[in-house]
């Protein structure tokens, strides 16, 4: 009972049964959809879906704590490595792709526990926080991009430097390999559990605390609540949840590069939270999903403006619906604001 | 550069009469010297159109890098019309001023007093610039070749033009510091950083006064990004290159006192770098920058700018 409160409380998009019918219904669509989508749609839709935990993280980060990071590629590209390692030094192992998942989701949270100490301890004013999160994207960049060679393996995985680290393997239950459909329902049953998961957080009254941060932190501070580990606890937990999407998409793709913790990568979660609307997870799902969409579609057709137009698009909902887009349409839609009027 | 031919001969008269070792010796102590002024003025170059828009107007340019690209861009095309090096520099200060002042206009002012806000929105415009230089003019610029040439002392060769830029980075520093203290323009630009509503009430045009910063920041980035220009490979995405050294130096420098910060923020970390990046590799030396940039942060949250002005202070009200 808790459980369902917690859900369906007020911090996100949608209350009652006019939300959670539809919501069920779309859930309902996408468990079915393999019934009429070829394996290589489905493959497609996998990846859009894969994204979604990493924006998740970012959104709770950004919209809910207050504090941006421009680095949550970093994370994503440290799970992912961290499991091509891990899981390419066990293959063979029914157990080896589940132990890998784990050495990565926990390498990301140390990286980030130890850089998020350094920087919320310090109580650094809050735009050094994304200056330093890009910083540590490049350099990871750089360093992964110069591991070409056979000096730069780790047991029987070489790390590749720009070409990357091929031939990851598929995440595996038991004598199951997840791979076509069985990847897809996978994808989706994570996917699902990130969003109630983060949905009930920012119900609970760990979420209020972050809404009392981004609003005001001294207030906060002085109402007798950690701020610095409220932010570091934040903080760690947006890399777990980059690195969930950087361990889907090795399992996704069975290769990773450095361009995926590159620049222009950088932008793109920033680029999804933004469009969607950033102080609400369900906005920012509806962002992802569509941005990727988006992206593929232009990219998939060879067309060089894709970086541009997803730029101007980030310049335009800044400047016109600062509170983004999926936001602003929810707000119009909504009965409250009907009733107020 | 003719800066630097006066600078040249008396370092290697020096050497002239001393012993053979005498000789090596100074040649190291001249290399070293050497390696920390080049760092320390890259740092510098890279950093000060930020800066500068950052101490006055709260702002991080994340399209800082792209803003180089384009000085580079312009001092590129400028020097295939056959401009003279110097003026295709000059050329591109006052261009990529231009386009500051527009992007300030169009968009940057509707961010003031949102810091996250504008951090996205130039990274956005950064985005737009990069790619959109890619599609009109393509993956490659010429190069542009490094003037002054090299000369040797000892066993290790130095470039003319290094050693220019380091002259450079002390007339700007200069020139910046008269701007700021010895002009009116300079005197409502510090009276609106320290408070942007008390100056509006003592008739300060505050509006005037952003567009100008933002502008002359955007200038002093198409201008490091020209000095470079000749240093590297010019294409639409070498602004990435400049964002590491760039940031970190704001971020340990702080945004209290530009030109304290900008100094000794470079300084400070060139001392780092310059040891680790000749004994281990630049990769590792940008990578020391981080980790200086962390625990400096740790010490002093708002940087050595900050601490720098503190002490000025406490000095100032003990007298």
């Amino acid at each position: 009972m808790r459980i369902l409160e917690l859900i369906g409380g007020n911090e996100d998009i949608g209350r009652g049964p006019l939300f959670w019918l539809p919501f069920a219904l779309v859930v309902a669509a996408f468990l079915a959809a393999p019934a009429w989508l070829t394996e290589f749609e489905a493959y497609n839709i996998s990846f859009y879906l894969l994204n979604i935990p990493m924006a998740l993280g970012l959104c709770l980060l950004w919209g809910y704590c207050g504090v941006l990071s421009f680095g949550q590629v970093a994370y994503f590209g440290i799970a992912g490595y961290t499991y091509g390692i891990v899981a390419g030094n066990l293959v063979g192992l029914s157990w080896g792709p589940l132990a890998g998942s784990l050495a990565g989701l926990a390498a990301a949270a140390a990286v980030a526990a130890v850089f998020g100490y350094f920087v919320f301890y310090a109580r650094v004013q809050m735009w050094i926080v994304p200056i330093l999160t890009l910083v540590l994207t490049l350099l990871l960049e750089t360093f992964l991009g110069q591991t070409a060679g056979y000096q730069w393996r780790v047991g029987s995985v070489q790390l590749g430097g720009y070409n990357g680290m091929t031939g990851i393997p598929s995440f595996q239950l038991g004598s199951h390999v997840f791979f076509g459909f069985s990847f897809f329902y996978y994808v989706l049953v994570l996917v699902l559990a990130c969003y109630l998961g983060c949905r009930m957080l920012v119900n609970a009254s760990w979420g209020k605390v972050l809404l009392a941060i981004r609003e005001d932190a001294l207030r906060t501070e002085i109402l007798g609540y950690d701020i610095r580990f409220r932010q570091w606890a934040t903080f760690v937990l947006a890399a777990v949840l980059a690195g969930v999407s950087g361990l889907l998409y090795v399992q996704w793709g069975n290769y990773i590069t450095p361009t995926q913790v590159g620049l222009l990568q950088a932008a793109l979660p920033v680029i999804w939270v933004a469009v969607g609307g950033r102080d609400k997870l369900l906005a920012v799902i509806f962002g992802t999903y569509a941005l990727n969409w988006l992206n593929y579609s232009l990219s998939s057709q060879g067309n060089q403006y894709a970086l541009v137009i997803i730029g101007g698009l980030l310049v335009a909902v800044m400047l016109f619906f600062p509170r983004g887009i999926v936001v602003s349409i929810a707000e119009f839609l909504s009965p409250r604001r009907r009733r107020s009027a | 550069m003719g800066l630097t031919g006066g600078l040249v001969p008396p370092v290697i008269a020096a050497t002239g009469f001393g012993g053979e070792r005498a000789m090596d010796e100074l040649a190291v102590i001249a290399s070293v010297l050497y390696q920390f002024g080049t760092n320390a003025a890259f740092l510098l170059l890279c950093a000060l159109g930020l800066i500068v828009i950052l101490g006055m107007m709260n702002i991080i340019n994340l399209a800082h890098g792209e803003l180089m690209m384009l000085g580079a861009y312009t001092a590129t095309i400028a020097y295939q019309r056959g401009m003279p090096f110097w003026l295709s520099v000059v050329c591109a200060f006052v261009a990529v001023g231009i386009f500051g002042a527009i992007l300030e206009r169009l968009v940057v002012r509707r961010f003031y007093g949102r810091e996250l806000g504008a951090l996205v929105v130039t990274w956005g415009i950064s985005l737009i610039l990069a790619q959109g230089t890619l599609v009109l003019l393509g993956p490659f610029m010429p190069a542009i070749p490094i003037p002054g040439g090299n000369f040797a002392v000892g066993q290790y060769s130095f470039s003319g033009y290094w050693i220019g830029m380091i002259v450079v980075c002390a007339a700007l520093i200069a020139a910046l510091w008269w701007l700021y203290n010895r002009t009116e323009i300079g005197l409502h630009a510090r009276a609106t950083m320290q408070n942007a509503t008390m100056a509006r009430a003592l008739g300060v045009n505050t509006d005037r006064i952003y567009m100008l910063t933002f502008s002359l920041g955007a200038g002093l980035a198409g201008m490091s990004g020209a000095l470079l220009a000749p240093t590297t490979s010019i294409q639409p995405f070498m602004g990435q290159q400049f964002v590491a050294p760039a940031f970190i130096t704001v971020v340990v420098g702080g945004a209290a006192n530009v030109i304290a910060g900008a100094l000794s923020s470079s300084l400070l970390l060139s001392l780092v770098k310059t040891p680790v990046g000749f004994l281990v590799g630049a990769f590792w030396g940008t990578v020391v920058l981080l980790l200086a940039a962390l625990i400096i942060i740790r010490l002093i949250p708002d940087g050595i700018s900050a601490a720098i002005q503190r002490w000025l202070e406490r000095g100032a009200r003990v007298r």
